[in-house]
């Protein structure tokens, strides 16, 4: 196979729980052997579209297909869909090996006594947990709970392997582990992992593809610098948590916001007028500066946060907005601010992103 | 300062609730030594004997007292205990779990269900033998009439304890089942219920005991054979010795066997909850 071939399809996917729309007719093709990331806030609806596809909940509208064939109706133990949960959900009565060969011991084929040892023992050691095979699931750390549950799974060869927030339990330093960890593992083995996630930082650093979930709708879906790059509709660049997105009004070509007017080359079709730039594209000058590459917010200095390869500084506008510098430490030593002292911000117009109900010119 | 008045008035309480609780049955356990045939339920003891146990199991010379007509009533009560157990434990579990869907009508069925343990027991017993000989015209039998009396009795209980297990019972383990490519019938055996087993096992002693004790159903129900509790009910009518209090220790000396059986089961599967506990808490 390819990596284009579709993998798996939904079809205007629609769940509701009463009066709530949890999913609203989505739409989506997923690329086989690849690794995508959706990312939502919580209440997106992102768990429910995951179970949706599991099929431990039935869509009340729509279509989906797994490897071309239409599983809509399927019970969940005959799609051969993996999942990973996010509190792990390990078998506690079991050990680690007898929770990795559960799938292989109890399925609907019959898979001989030697051939689980060496599939389950090969899986145990792909995950690196060798030696823990006779321990019981409470005694073995969180991240290594994680790598049980992401064994059990792949041992049963599915070609598609859903996850729900797996690294939401696990504390920082081994969620970043685990990061490289996972996509490395779904490198070596033909198999299209689907990443549910709340945090912006683990899409954009996982997926192949990201896929941005808003309301029970996806709202954007690409690669993960073209998502960075442009986000689509505000509520993208939003979730990032990479822009200053100031309020204001387009109107024939020119933004006028906090910072005065701006003209504007082009805007996105969106449903409020918004301007937005990047952190690590504002730039931070004298309150008393004039040579200033473009529109000019006055603002009062706050704090920093000094974060290894960068600093961010904080500023607050006139009207008690929060706004955030990035600067690179690569890019030279940051100035020496005052807390309490006016400054100016600025940034080249040209790397400002516009979103507008007056959206093409 | 509040402490220095309510405790001790908390310890009396506790003192008292626990006098009467095992006053009676010491009284009893006392009385079974009676000196035997001439002493009866008196103060104080004539003098220590265990004339009494062994006339319970006719070991002592042939007296005007006659044996206790129990043998065939005891195996009779255990037989109904148990298959009330089995029965009632089958069904609660089976209800319980269809309760962990909503469903229409849920509340309804729910009350109707939990009704079976309001419904003054004379009643449901009259009931059910006028329902036998009257309605549908069979004879009641302790293991046909009595024996669903005691179901309709004790299933609300069992239901009601493995409906509290299963309302904390997390259902992402079966998922992982059914996600791994196993049937949920299969997922049931090898998960479900291994995990729900400390519950199971409470909801068997429960129905056992409840069904054991049974005596205002079962006098209607139960026909001509009678079971324990009638039995020795009937033994009253006569006269009162104290071999009746001998078999009284014994069926508590029993219980407390039953129970030593059930800790030790609870004992082994609590280790596997409070896996399941610490898993949760993660979570």
């Amino acid at each position: 196979m390819t990596q284009s071939d579709p993998i798996f399809r939904l079809e205007g996917v629609t769940r509701r729980y009463g009066n709530l729309t949890a999913l609203d007719g989505i739409d989506f093709v997923a690329e086989d052997n690849s690794y995508i990331a959706l990312l939502g806030p919580s209440g997106s609806g992102k768990t429910s579209l995951l179970r949706v596809i599991a099929g431990f909940e039935t869509p009340d509208k729509g279509r989906i297909w797994f490897q071309g064939r239409d599983i809509t109706d399927l019970p969940a133990h005959e799609r051969g869909i993996g999942f990973v949960f996010q509190n792990f959900a390990l078998f506690p009565h079991l050990t680690i090996f007898e929770n990795v060969a559960f799938g292989l011991r109890h399925g609907a084929t019959k898979v001989p006594d030697a051939e689980i040892t060496d599939r389950v023992r090969a899986s145990i050691d792909m995950v690196g947990l060798s030696g823990l095979e006779d321990r019981n699931p409470d005694q073995i750390s969180g991240g290594q709970k994680q790598r049980v549950a992401l064994a059990r799974s792949l041992v049963m060869q599915p070609k598609l392997v859903l996850l729900d927030e797996p690294l939401g339990a696990l504390d920082a330093n081994l969620r970043e582990r685990m990061q490289t960890e996972l996509r490395a593992i779904r490198e070596r083995l033909d198999v299209t992992f689907l990443h549910v996630t709340g945090s912006e930082t683990e899409a954009l650093a996982m997926g192949d593809r990201v896929a941005v979930l808003d309301a029970g709708r996806i709202i954007q879906h690409g690669t993960p610098d073209s998502i960075y790059d442009s986000p689509a509709v505000s509520d993208v660049a939003q979730f990032l948590n990479r822009f200053n997105m100031f309020e204001g009004s387009l109107k024939d070509g020119m933004f006028h916001g906090a910072f005065g007017a701006v003209s504007v080359a082009s805007a996105r079709p969106n449903d409020t007028d918004v301007y937005a730039i990047r952190y690590d594209r504002t730039r931070i000058f004298d309150a008393d500066a004039s040579d200033l590459p473009g529109p000019a917010l006055p603002v009062r200095y706050l704090a920093s946060e000094y974060l290894g390869s960068s600093i961010i500084f904080l500023f607050e506008t006139a009207d008690h907005k929060t706004v955030e510098v990035d600067h690179h430490l690569s890019l030279g030593e940051p100035r020496d601010l005052t807390v309490g002292q006016n400054y100016v911000l600025s940034w080249d117009p040209a790397q400002a992103i516009v979103f507008g109900k007056e959206s093409a010119r | 300062m509040e402490s220095k008045v309510l405790k001790p008035i908390l310890a009396v309480y506790v003192g008292l609730f626990i006098l009467f609780l095992y006053g009676p049955f010491i009284v009893l356990g006392i009385l079974s030594f009676q000196q035997g045939p001439e002493g009866g339920p008196q103060f104080p003891i004539l003098s220590w004997s265990t004339y009494w146990y062994q006339h319970l199991f006719g070991l002592t010379p042939p007296s005007r007292i006659a044996p206790l007509p129990v043998g065939e009533a005891l195996v009779r009560s255990l037989t109904l205990a148990f298959m009330t157990m089995v029965t009632a434990t089958v069904l609660g579990v089976m209800a319980a779990q269809a309760f962990r869907k909503r469903f229409r009508g849920a509340g309804v069925v729910f009350y109707l269900i939990v009704l079976g343990m309001m419904v003054p027991g004379v009643l449901t017993g009259l009931g059910t033998s006028l329902l036998a000989n009257n309605v549908v015209g069979i004879e009641r039998h302790w293991w046909s009439t009595a024996f669903l009396a005691h179901v309709v009795y004790t299933f609300p209980f069992a239901f009601l304890v493995m409906l509290a297990i299963l309302n904390r019972f997390d259902g992402s383990v079966e998922e992982a089942s059914w996600s791994l490519g196993v049937s949920p019938i299969t997922t049931f055996r090898k998960v479900t219920f291994p995990l729900i087993f400390p519950g199971v096992l409470s909801a068997m002693l429960f129905a056992f005991t409840l069904s054991f004790d049974e005596f205002p159903r079962t006098l209607f129900a139960s026909g001509r054979d009678q079971t324990l509790p009638l039995a020795i009910y009937g033994t009253f009518s006569v006269e009162i010795h104290p071999n009746i209090f001998a078999f009284g220790v014994m069926t508590t000396l029993f219980s407390f066997a039953l129970l030593s059986v059930y800790g030790i089961l609870m004992g082994l599967s609590v280790r596997r909850a409070k896996k399941m506990a610490m898993q949760e808490d993660i979570a």
